[in-house]
């Protein structure tokens, strides 16, 4: 800093400093801690945008997520094709409106795809996604070329080395985790962690090595700056698809949390089950890929 | 309307109805909703007749025009609403050799061979074997050839172009995955493309005269079209310029005859011919100049017992499976499984002329061209390939783009009760089992939970509800273990109805109205 520089910033600071003062805002200038850092914000009876809105204000805004002219990817659970009130898929008024505080915030693109299961342009039509962000300004990318998943070493992983990352997810400034809760036939409870199973290509290899360590080794891997647990509906049993109409439940609740290990802790208890029975949570948190002791996280609980 | 101009209106009309039909077998993106594709098809007329079999006569109306425009004028169907004649005089105008000088020669129609080749089709499909048919059918074999020789090119320009604009996140155009179609589909398929081609190519429309049953079956109906070609003797100048444009040398100039069963309405000679001596004429008018060759009473004979042999030694299904044998025994697994719709693998290889309309359309390509699955009669009729991928649940395209009726159009409530196999565990190849770790890959993709997991042993295992299952191969495919499934679809080899999937409505364990559990 030149000697130019410094002055300049010094009488700037004390020109504000004493027009607070006069205005009488002396005190609550040098109160201003940083807010407080919620570890976790659940919101329960809104709608799905609605209690967004409250959860990312608690959290400070979507700009302490996302600078000026930064590019997004949102990640929702876009698996099957079936329709939002089955609650196999993340829903749609959630994306668009987690779109919409992104670009509000300034971002320069946001991206939304998923590595679906059954056929993606029937997912992507039908789950009321495809619709819903392209309405609220995203761009959909298809996420079933392979060639668009690149190799990167999961470090610290103890079965899963490797693994193909969608170049979206390794190239975009912020990763918004946006998964639906739900039973899952596989590994129990699909939420945060396990919807990052749609940002690789081969999940064969995961369920061929021990599932539930893989899913936890991932999440050591790339943790997404956001973690967005939908649970509007949510699917109780037959999951991960669902058979019926029957299967589904409706919670009104949103988790939001920057830590994936705690938003699946707190996703667990709220499906009814408790967090150490799920094993990608335990060995996730025993390998410190984030926290499941939820008792002394700092958590935001908001009732709409 | 001065005849000339009919030759205009065939080439306009032809090219109007060719572009869509090549545009129908390379549509990659599901572009053309089924519906329209079941309007240009429905003029096709061997899956027009083959559909009529399967008693859907309220879509024959396609049919009805071709038998009347046929009835009334010819074969006009060869040169407008054949798309593989369409192929074949591309091909013929590639000869610039000949085009310079324009020669084609009256040759002598061979019915022996076309006719004979006819009766033993007609024969083989009334006996339930549609092998000699697809091999030979115009529509169908149009289909194959766009499908497995230039798709693949349309695939890679398609992909091509997506992963460059991809590369820039433009996400306009989206890669369709390439599947290699079989070997043997492939080597059928180009064979036939080369002969094609050679034969158009030397001969104009040689094979519509030799080979094409629904060129011998037209050609009979044509026998007593009301308007038919004449030369009028009196305004003819003898110049022979008809002749030499007649891709079908179906014109004797020299005896100023024309053989009206071989002539495929191309109109090329009302262009050629420089006076009128050339007529579209009532028959009954023209009866004296339009009259065929004197008919050779020995060749008719013959040809009539070559047909009533066929029929005799054909007498019915059973004895054609014995010669052509449809599988359906119970060697696990190998059995072939026929797409949802079909009824069963005996009832789709009799019904499916193997245009590969649904191979192309089918949005997951599980679809695949058999080789001896079917048996020898069925090879290149389409069987799901779990290999390459599962049928989707709510899909039901196949059966409405299907132009032969061999897939019917089933609504998707009914189509997720159609059971067109069933799911077989071997417990002893299953990850859970063999690495004692936690998968269900398998129940994790099934859409009626006919395969569901069960905890056993600290474990959860895939267990099978039977009743359930429709065999959509939504659990073989994504099944991890290797070098052998664990789980894997058994074909129905008549297709059966699943039980409707039903549980108890799911309750929360955490209450809405209670505080958060954490």
């Amino acid at each position: 800093m030149d000697r130019r520089t410094f002055v300049k910033q010094t009488v700037g600071g004390a020109v504000l400093a004493g027009a607070a003062a006069a205005s009488g805002r002396f005190s609550r200038l040098f109160a201003a801690v940083p807010p407080v850092p919620y570890d976790l914000v659940a919101v329960k009876g809104g709608e799905p945008d609605a209690m967004f809105d409250v959860a990312i204000a608690a959290l400070g805004g979507m700009t302490s997520f996302v600078r000026k002219g930064q590019k997004v990817v949102i990640k929702p659970n876009i698996g099957w094709d079936v329709t939002p009130d089955r609650a196999g898929n993340t829903n749609p008024k959630l994306v668009a409106r987690i779109i919409r505080h992104c670009l509000d915030a300034g971002a320069k693109e946001v991206y939304v795809f998923d590595h679906t299961c059954d056929d993606w342009r029937r997912s992507y039509k039908n789950s009321g996604i495809e619709r819903a962000a392209k309405d609220a300004g995203a761009m959909m990318a298809p996420g079933h070329t392979e060639s668009n998943y690149h190799p990167v070493s999961v470090t610290g992983g103890k079965v899963l080395r490797e693994a193909h990352v969608h170049e979206l997810v390794l190239e975009s400034d912020v990763y918004i985790n946006v998964p639906v809760l739900k039973h899952h036939s596989s590994s129990q409870l699909t939420a945060g962690m396990k919807n990052q199973m749609g940002i690789v290509w081969d999940r064969g290899y995961w369920h061929r090595n021990d599932l539930h360590q893989c899913i936890a080794d991932f999440a050591g891997y790339r943790k997404p700056d956001l973690t967005v647990v939908d649970a509007y509906l949510m699917l109780k049993q037959n999951g991960p698809r669902g058979v019926s109409l029957d299967d589904v439940v409706t919670m009104k609740t949103q988790l939001v949390a920057k830590d994936i290990v705690a938003a699946d802790a707190a996703a667990a208890k709220l499906f009814g089950v408790n967090p150490d029975d799920i094993g990608y949570i335990k060995i996730a948190a025993a390998q410190k890929a984030g926290r499941k002791d939820l008792e002394n996280l700092n958590i935001k609980r908001i009732a709409l | 309307m001065a005849l000339r101009h009919l030759r205009t209106i065939r080439v306009v009309t032809s090219l109007l109805l060719f572009l869509p039909a090549l545009f129908i077998f390379t549509d990659l993106t599901g572009v053309v909703p089924p519906a329209a594709v079941t309007v240009l098809t429905s003029l096709q007329f061997v899956p027009g007749i083959v559909k009529l079999f399967s008693g859907l006569a309220l879509s024959a109306a396609g049919l009805a025009l071709v038998v009347l425009l046929t009835l009334l004028f010819g074969r006009v169907y060869c040169s407008t609403i054949c798309p593989l004649g369409t192929l074949q005089d591309l091909f013929s105008r590639l000869n610039r050799k000949r085009n310079s000088r324009r020669r084609f020669l009256f040759r002598r129609q061979n019915y022996l061979l076309h006719y004979g080749l006819l009766g033993l089709t007609s024969a083989l499909a009334l006996g339930g074997s549609l092998f000699l048919l697809n091999l030979i059918e115009p529509f169908s074999s149009f289909g194959r050839t766009v499908v497995t020789l230039l798709r693949p090119v349309a695939l890679l320009l398609n992909n091509g172009t997506a992963s460059l604009l991809g590369a820039a996140h433009v996400y306009m155009f989206f890669t369709v995955p390439l599947h290699i179609p079989s070997p043997v589909a492939f080597a059928l398929t180009s064979v036939f493309a080369g002969v094609l081609f050679t034969m158009s190519y030397m001969r104009g429309r040689l094979f519509c005269n030799t080979l094409c049953p629904a060129g011998a079956l037209l050609g009979l109906m044509s026998r007593v079209s009301l308007f038919r070609i004449v030369i009028d003797k009196a305004a003819c100048k003898d110049c022979g310029l008809c002749e030499k444009v007649c891709k079908t040398g179906c014109i004797d100039s020299e005896n100023m005859r024309v053989d009206f069963s071989a002539c495929v309405g191309c109109f090329n000679c009302f262009d050629a011919c420089p006076t009128v001596g050339l007529r579209y004429r009532l028959s009954r008018a023209g009866a004296q100049e339009s009259s065929l060759r004197p008919v050779n009473r020995r060749r008719r004979t013959l040809l009539r017992g070559t047909a009533g042999a066929v029929l005799m030694v054909f007498p019915g299904k059973d004895t054609l499976r014995a010669i052509l044998p449809v599988p359906t025994g119970k060697s696990r697994s190998k059995l072939p499984i026929s797409p949802p719709g079909s009824g069963g693998t005996g009832r789709f290889t009799s019904r499916c002329t193997a245009c590969h309309l649904c191979v192309n359309a089918c949005p997951t390509q599980v679809l695949s061209p058999a080789f001896l699955e079917y048996g020898p009669g069925g090879i290149l009729q389409p069987r799901m390939d779990y290999t390459l991928s599962t049928c989707n649940y709510d899909c039901v395209v196949c059966g409405q783009v299907c132009p032969s009726g061999a897939i019917l159009p089933l609504e998707a409530e009914a189509k997720k009760l159609v059971q067109i196999g069933k799911a077989r565990f071997v417990k002893d190849d299953c990850i859970v089992i063999t690495k004692k770790t936690e998968c269900g890959a398998c129940s994790e993709h099934c859409p009626t939970k006919a395969v569901h997991m069960v905890k056993s042993e600290g474990l959860f295992l895939p267990e099978l509800n039977e009743d359930l299952c429709i065999g959509c191969g939504s659990c073989e495919h994504p099944c991890p273990s290797t070098p052998n499934k664990a789980i894997y679809v058994e074909s129905n080899p008549v297709h059966l109805t699943a039980k409707k999937p039903e549980s108890k409505k799911a309750e929360p364990q955490v209450k809405p109205g209670t505080d958060f559990p954490f």
